[in-house]
């Protein structure tokens, strides 16, 4: 890859970040404290037609998705006819009893996915993992992209990139869309939220209105925003940034401070859009994860574009006798965990690890899944101006109006551990901005 | 059959005026297969507008918010109900029973009653027991392992939890048998209600045969009939508590419950 | 969308407050710490009992260095500092990254400069960029009720501090009739008698102002 102008910018550019304060929380000892997400300026490059490729993988993946949360908590088709087992269904964490039979605006439930792909060495693309409850980044490369274009005007005079600025006019359109009728609210938890910086630039790139909890309430079946002088605004709209147990202690957890009670019954009426929709998680599940190619087969009567990384279910009982047989060159997922917590990869285990590890598969099989270790294709990324190789991932962005939509850009991960595959940034990675070339 | 009366009083005295209090109420019986009720009213203090829904689980729900400061919350709930129309309840087709098969965290099996289960299998005649027999076989074994002891457990107890003490109340004794029936992967349902002479808000489960429901008590070892009257169900207590409320104020609060059940 | 949630335009009133308080009293140390230099070791007593803050230091050094980088000191200008992105960082929707990014800017100088031996240079930097804030509040706010909100927080914090140091009467009247046309543009809760009393007050030949600064800080209404 040539050297671009905007490498040697590292550090104007980080310095911009910085400036406007691009950060993301984290808790260590119990306090909180909020770092800077480090930025590479060697971005990932993806070529117009391969991203052609990918777009119309990702629509047709998201699209499915939405057919299975739609389906399972209407007919309940896919189970019936036995695609995929119920007590993946039903054990899952994602699902929620209380989303039965209830249908959101639009009947619109993953309005914004965050679709996470790797690059092997071979070039193939792999899905990893579906992100639908909250997923979150898409503000850290459009506010790279408009620092770096003002860093370094060159490099985006003579290469011709797909902006990517658009991500917040995208968003926008589609709360738009789902909206009932009333305003826009993007509900957070509040600052202490890792993701707080992205909840309140969106905010204001959107022009939707940025709101805690407390800040709205719920009057004859109706969501309202109660402003200072104590007029009440009707709320059509919520991105809600908060998951699914905490939005409302009325039907949820009933310890949540930070929801709204009765939010759920004004969305059970049809008066309010939630964005994502409430019990979407039972299609992010890992578990779930294995049968998604099954899925885009019995809803759409297509063959997957995007393949997934090749899984085992342990569930079954021939996958169980190849991941005993494997068992080195696997990695092991606990389906319950999220944000890389709860991978293991076999080999790095030791012999003690190894028989425990196997007793609890045996015990518990539905709760695991085993991948192959894609061998990545690595990135570089700059460590005091010599360019090294790391691992990275791809989160794409797919939002659902009328049609699914496929952001042109996307959140590239790195790990700063040589060693290490995992990219999240609770667990100290960085970030690059992803390049969708137009010609 | 019977012709009965009902009055359900909740009352709840907080220490200090509390405000903003929204409270979500599943406590109106609805008419079913089993029972009709007739004539069902409720009275909520402070009162103010309430809503109406249903919960997916089709329970009929009662919700509001008192904005003003009070004291106390108070909601009564009085008709008559015809019981025991018959023995079961048809399964609507449209929802599906299966989440009834699988453990919740409240009634998830550890080391106590898997090791129960266990031992209700090895049971010699157990093989041959028809779906009706094994029900009634896992009540009777919950009776057996659990004394009735009020203020031994609260509501946050898991079945694993009261079996291990031994003791517990009625959400209890309901948890560790939809415990047994959904490690045999009979579809089992919590239900709230009231039953005659007991005098609070009684809890116990519904079997799925594999057509119908039929109610099981097994706080009182005795098959669900006349004296019973249904409120609402789901997959445990917590699918089905009759109050959840939420306000602003440093107050302590104190609940008191009865129910009274009376043949006309 | 233009409608400000109870929460949110206390924080509005605050964020003014409290960039004020740093403002002010980053002008005033500089003032101080020159006398402190060569002439008046020990000015900081008096510095102390003119803003009406406990005088918790030791030595002169001490002082230099508590007073502005302390952040366990709720008094120093750290903490006042601390306090305004605090209530910033939660009104991007309100005012926007651009005035944001100032507020930023002046906790990393501030971080910066606590080594320094020249204080005073690296409070100009924290001044300059509150100064390039409030000007961007004027420039990039187009909520008209958001600004007069922000800055109804700064000037009953300007008239506060004024009136504790007992400043000139001109100053005083100046900041009470700023204040008053402020205030009146916003649909803050505030005592109108009390805006009523502060206005006479100015007109009188000598100040009382203990009384300023009583009525400038319950001027607003819960």
């Amino acid at each position: 890859m040539k050297d671009f102008e905007l490498t040697r910018q590292s550090e104007t550019v980080n310095e911009l970040l910085a400036r406007y304060g691009v950060k993301f929380g984290i808790y260590k000892n119990n306090e909180f404290r909020e770092q800077l997400f480090p930025f590479d300026t060697i971005p990932r490059v993806i070529g117009k037609e391969e991203f052609s490729f990918l777009e119309k993988g990702l629509k047709q993946r998201v699209t499915a998705l939405n057919c299975f949360i739609r389906d399972i908590y209407g007919e309940k088709k896919i189970i019936k006819d036995k695609v995929v087992p119920e007590e993946f269904v039903y054990i899952s964490s994602g699902y929620l009893a209380a989303c039965d039979g209830v249908v959101p605006p639009k009947g619109i439930y993953t309005h914004i996915a965050g679709i996470d792909l790797v690059q092997g060495k071979n070039k193939e693309w792999y899905i990893l993992e579906d992100n639908l409850r909250v997923p979150s980044g898409a503000s850290y490369p459009m506010i790279a992209r408009e620092i770096c274009r003002r860093s370094s005007p060159d490099t985006f005079e003579s290469n011709h990139i797909e902006d990517n600025r658009d991500y917040t006019k995208m968003l926008r359109a589609m709360m738009d869309y789902s909206n009932t009728g009333g305003h826009t609210v993007i509900l957070t938890p509040g600052r202490y939220n890792a993701a707080y910086f992205e909840h309140s630039y969106f905010a204001e790139k959107t022009g939707a209105h940025l709101a805690t909890g407390s800040e709205l309430t719920v009057e004859d079946d109706y969501l309202y925003f109660i402003d200072y002088s104590g007029r009440k605004e009707k709320v059509g709209a919520v991105y809600r940034r908060i998951s699914d147990e905490y939005l409302d202690p009325m039907t949820f957890n009933e310890e949540s401070v930070i929801g709204i009670p009765n939010i759920f019954d004004v969305y059970r009426k049809g008066h309010v859009a939630l964005i994502n929709a409430p019990g979407n998680g039972v299609a992010d599940d890992k578990g779930i994860y294995f049968f998604v190619p099954k899925m885009i087969q019995y809803y759409l009567g297509e063959n997957a574009i995007l393949q997934n990384a090749p899984t085992y279910l342990p569930f079954y009982e021939e996958d169980m006798k190849y991941v005993l047989e494997h068992f080195d060159e696997l990695v092991l997922k606990d389906v319950a965990e999220a944000g890389g917590y709860g991978v293991v990869f076999a080999n790095k285990m030791t012999a003690r690890e190894k028989e425990d590890f196997i007793k609890l598969l045996k015990k518990e099989p539905r709760r695991f899944i085993a991948q192959e270790v894609i061998d990545f294709m690595d990135i570089d990324i700059l460590e005091d101006g010599i360019r090294k190789p790391r691992k990275a991932d791809l989160r794409a962005f797919v939002l659902m109006a009328d049609e699914p939509m496929v952001w042109k850009s996307g959140l590239t991960r790195f790990s700063r551990n040589p060693d290490s595959f995992i990219v999240n940034s609770s667990q100290g990675g960085g970030f690059k901005d992803t390049w969708v070339l137009s010609q | 059959m019977k012709n009965l009366r009902f009055h359900y009083h909740m009352e709840i005295l907080f220490s200090q005026p509390v405000h903003s209090h929204t409270y979500t109420l599943k406590c109106l019986p609805i008419t079913t297969d089993t029972q009709q009720i007739k004539a069902c009213e409720y009275r909520i203090y402070p009162a103010g507008k309430v809503q109406e829904s249903y919960d997916s689980f089709g329970n009929r729900m009662l919700y509001g918010t008192e904005k003003g400061e009070h004291t106390r919350f108070q909601v009564d709930v009085t008709g008559q109900a015809v019981t025991g129309i018959c023995g079961m309840e048809r399964q609507k087709e449209k929802t599906d029973i299966s989440i009834y098969k699988y453990q919740t965290p409240l009634t998830r099996p550890q080391e106590q009653i898997g090791q129960l289960f266990l031992n209700c299998r090895r049971q010699a005649d157990f093989a041959g027991m028809s779906l009706e027999e094994k029900v009634r076989f896992y009540m009777e074994t919950v009776q057996r392992h659990l004394t009735y002891d009020k203020g031994s457990t609260s509501i946050d107890t898991t079945a694993e939890e009261a079996l291990a003490l031994g003791r517990g109340v009625c959400q209890d004794y309901a948890h560790v048998m939809l415990s047994l029936c959904r490690e045999d992967r009979i579809p089992a349902r919590y239900v709230v209600g009231m039953l005659m002479g007991e005098g609070e808000s009684h809890a116990w489960v519904e079997i799925f045969d594999g057509a119908e429901w039929r109610g099981y008590d097994p706080t009182n070892n005795l098959v669900v009939g006349d004296s019973h009257i249904k409120i609402s169900h789901g997959r445990d207590y917590s699918d089905c508590s009759i109050n959840r409320g939420v306000f602003t104020g440093p107050a302590k609060q104190s609940q008191s419950i009865w129910a009274e059940v009376s043949e006309i | 969308m233009g409608i400000i949630s109870v929460e949110n335009s206390d924080r509005l009133f605050w964020l003014g407050r409290y960039s004020e308080r740093v403002y002010t009293s980053a002008r005033l140390f500089a003032d101080s710490f020159d006398k402190m230099i060569d002439m008046d070791v020990e000015n900081y007593a008096v510095f102390c009992t003119q803003l009406d803050i406990p005088n918790i230091y030791h030595s002169r050094e001490d002082f230099c260095q508590r007073y502005i980088n302390d952040g366990d000191d709720p008094n120093s200008i750290y903490s006042n500092l601390m306090r305004a992105y605090d209530n910033a960082i939660v009104l991007r929707n309100e005012i926007g990254s651009e005035p944001i990014a100032y507020i930023q800017l002046c906790v990393y100088d501030m971080n910066r400069n606590r080594t320094a031996s020249a204080p005073i240079v690296g409070l100009q930097k924290i001044i300059d960029n509150l100064l390039a804030f409030w000007g961007i509040v004027d420039d990039m706010i187009e909520n008209e009720n958001i600004r007069n909100i922000i800055k109804t927080g700064k000037r009953i914090e300007r008239l506060d501090l004024y009136g504790r140091l007992q400043a000139e009467r001109d100053s005083i009247n100046r900041e009470i009739s700023r204040l008053s046309g402020r205030i009146t543009k916003t649909n803050l809760h505030y005592d109108e008698s009390k805006l009523c009393k502060l206005r006479e007050l100015a007109g009188q030949e000598s100040i009382d102002y203990d009384e300023v600064v009583e009525l400038a800080d319950t001027l607003l209404q819960d």
